[in-house]
Order: structure tokens, then sequence, then C-alpha cells
């Protein structure tokens, strides 16, 4: 079971959900995204293609909204960031990324070319993205055994951590906003995202 | 070998894309010579996949999936930029002038001022030669792409990345050897102390 394999104690009231650590999928809406990322590169799979959708697309217009999109703009949004979870699945490694993170940096990307429209600066090459290279098909259990072992880290985090990593991800805003936002100093800010940065890196660990 | 990274809360906004894109390259160069670094980036993705996950689903329209089945057979919305790899050596990045600062200081501008107010410069500085001594008003990041230098506390060498922020004033040498050459990004003003940085500082329009 995978919150007893994780090196601290989840909190009170926040504890990890129970998951099973065997191959296959862990509940009905937590499906092996990897697997439905490849039928969708291998076979332009479209009822994988629309589990993906159902799952992603309201999760990334949550996100877009939450980052200062107006409801219209980031449903539109989410169609493009899902188009283009279409397009690229070829590229997607699942040696380097979970599901959720790969959608995550399509959708990110995609909210900062939104934002640069009407910016002098170039469009920024993404120093994140890398073309993909074939992989063995256990590379994609790894990647979702990561998702699980990473989401029972979080919910493991201690609030504080959490909601540091809550406000860096999620609100448009500086360090020294963070640190009005959360009533602390910005080295607090600042050490509560490497405590929460060094336990999810030792779960994301494939040995972990 | 690299003794200096970035700090998580840096990787942190790198990975949330609230890492003005000047920061954003200077940490490319780390990440170029850093391993560890570009793993500990991957990672903090990661996080906000776990993140996007756990987020409360927002309702879409009703015939959001049967617009998006529609027009799978389009052509992609966006060009690739996959392809693009950013310049993370001094001869992929030096492409435009170099401006006499001093007789011991070049400047080369490479990107203006953005709507973040960051800006990306190389600054190239004769061994043993000080810059001048600073503080910032807001984040400042380096990379030494060539050379050595010493910040007053502390020794930075080629892939060495140095973050300062509002909090600290510093006067960076260059260390005896080639020329120091680092890729710089600062958002906001630089705060040069003294008389030297007052007459330099229009000068090299920071
Ligand atoms: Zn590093």
């Amino acid at each position: 079971m995978y919150v007893a394999m994780q090196p601290w104690p989840a909190c009170a009231g926040a504890a990890a959900p129970r998951r099973p650590s065997g191959p296959v999928r862990v509940s009905a809406d937590d499906p092996a995204h990897p697997r439905l990322i490849r039928a969708v590169a291998e076979r332009a799979d479209r009822q994988a293609f629309a589990t993906l959708f159902a799952y992603y697309a309201p999760r990334v217009k949550a996100y877009l909204q939450r980052t200062g999109s107006r409801a219209d703009q980031a449903e539109e949004l989410a169609q493009e960031v899902l188009l283009t979870v279409w397009h690229k699945a070829p590229q997607y490694d699942p040696a380097r990324a979970t599901a959720a993170a790969w959608v995550f940096a399509i959708a990110r990307n995609r909210r900062i070319d939104s934002l640069r429209r009407d910016r002098v600066a170039p469009a920024e090459p993404d120093p994140t993205e890398m073309p993909a290279a074939p992989e063995p098909a256990d590379a994609l259990l790894a990647a979702d055994q990561q998702a699980q072992r990473l989401h029972a880290a979080l919910a493991g985090l201690p609030a504080d951590q959490s909601e540091a990593l809550r406000l860096a991800f999620f609100e448009e805003r500086s360090h020294s906003e963070m640190e009005t936002a959360l009533g602390v100093p910005l080295g607090t800010v600042k050490s509560r995202l490497r405590l929460a940065m060094a336990k999810l890196r030792l779960a994301l660990r494939d040995d972990a | 070998m690299i003794t200096h990274h970035p700090v998580d809360a840096t990787l942190v906004a790198a990975a949330a894309g609230t890492l003005p894109a000047p920061h954003l390259r200077v940490l490319a160069v780390h990440l170029a010579h850093c391993p560890a670094c570009a793993g500990a980036l991957r990672a903090a993705e990661a996080v906000g996949g776990g993140l996007l996950a756990d987020l409360p689903p927002a309702p879409l329209r009703a015939d959001a999936l049967d617009r998006a089945l529609a027009r799978l057979d389009d052509p992609a919305p966006l060009p690739e930029p996959a392809s693009v790899t950013p310049a993370v050596t001094l001869a992929g990045l030096a492409t435009g002038r170099w401006r006499r600062i001093t007789p011991w200081i070049a400047m080369m501008a490479l990107s203006p001022r953005d709507t973040t107010d960051s800006r990306l410069d190389l600054i190239r500085v004769r061994p043993g030669a000080a810059l001048l001594s600073h503080g910032h008003t807001g984040l400042e990041t380096t990379c030494v792409l060539q050379g050595a230098f010493d910040d007053g506390t502390a020794q930075y060498g080629v892939g060495d990345f140095a973050e300062g922020d509002p909090a600290l004033d510093h006067q960076p040498r260059a260390l005896p050897g080639e020329t120091c050459v680092c890729l710089i990004a600062t958002t906001g003003a630089l705060r040069p102390h003294g008389w030297f940085g007052r007459m330099v500082r229009p000068m090299i329009g920071m």
C-alpha cells in the first residue's frame, strides 16, 4: 500500500486515500493516463482522448481560472490545451514526466502564450521540452505509479507547506506577494517550499 | 564543478510559469550544466501536475467534448516550438554588440525590459576588476559562462547560478584568469552604491 511506504506520516484529517500498488488503474477517475496518451499517439484512439478530456479539461479550466482567465477564455484555452494533447501525444515521454505533469506543462505554456500575445518579448522556447524517445512499456506503468506516490505525498504534506505550493502554482504572485498572502516572511515561504519539494522529490524517485 | 544552484522557490516558479522569461534563460544555462537541477525542475513540474489533478474540476460547456472531437482532424492549433532549444553557450548567446561601460566592463543587451520589468544581458569583466557594488529592487539571477567571479562571500565558476533578492547587497569581482562573462537577468532596477555606481547607472540604462 502506498501510504505505508511514505517516510513521513500523513496529517490527521488530510490522510492520503488508500491506493492499491498493483499495475492496474487505481480508481474510476484516476485511470492509467500514460497508457491513454500512448493509445492516442499510436492509434489516434478517440475513446482514449475522450477519457483524457473528461478528466483534464475541467481541471485545466479550473487552473486557468485560478491564474486569472475569465470563464469563457478558460473554456477556450482548455479546448486548445486538450487539442494540443491530441497532437503532441507522440512526444509524451513517460520516462520524463507523469501524465498530469505533461498536461500541466502544456496548460502552463498555453497560459503564458496567451499572456504574451500583446507583449514585446519574443516567445521563449521551453527549456524543459525535449523530443521523446520510444520507451519500454513499463515506463508507462512507472509514470502512473509515480503519479500515485506523488498524490499520496501531496496529501501528506503539512498544511503550511501545501498552502505555499498551491500559492506558488495557482496564484500569479511574486514571492514577496506570497509573503503578504501567507502572513510570513519571504525566508519562511522559501523554506516551506524547500521542505515540501524535498519530500515530494523523494516520493517521485522510482525506488521510493 | 558546480557548487551554486537555484533555490527550490526559483525552480518552483519556473515550473509554475511565474518566473520571468529572462530568468528562465539564465536558469536554462545552469540546467545545461547541472543534471541534478534539471531533475529537480522535472520534479517541480510533476508537483504542478499533481496539484492540477487535485483541483476541483470546473464545469464545462455541455458541448465541450463534442467541440473538441469535431476539431481533432484540424491542423494543430499552435506551431510546434519543441525543436527550438534556448542558447546556453557563450557563442550561442553573444549575437549582439558589446557596449563598453568602463575600460574593464562591457555589456550586451539580449532582451529589453519586458512587461515583468525584467531584462537579459551579457556582462564581460576583465580579470581582477570589480563590478559596481549594487543591490536590487527585484530578483537578479546570474550564470557564469566563462571565467569566474567572487561576490564577497563565495566563488562562482562556469555553470554556477547566483541569485539575489532585494535584501542582498554585493560587490562581485572577476577572478584572475580568463575574462569573466556572465548571463544576467534583472527584475526592477539595480541600486548602485556610491558615486561610481551613480555615475555608471545612466550609462548602462539600468
Ligand atoms: Zn544545479
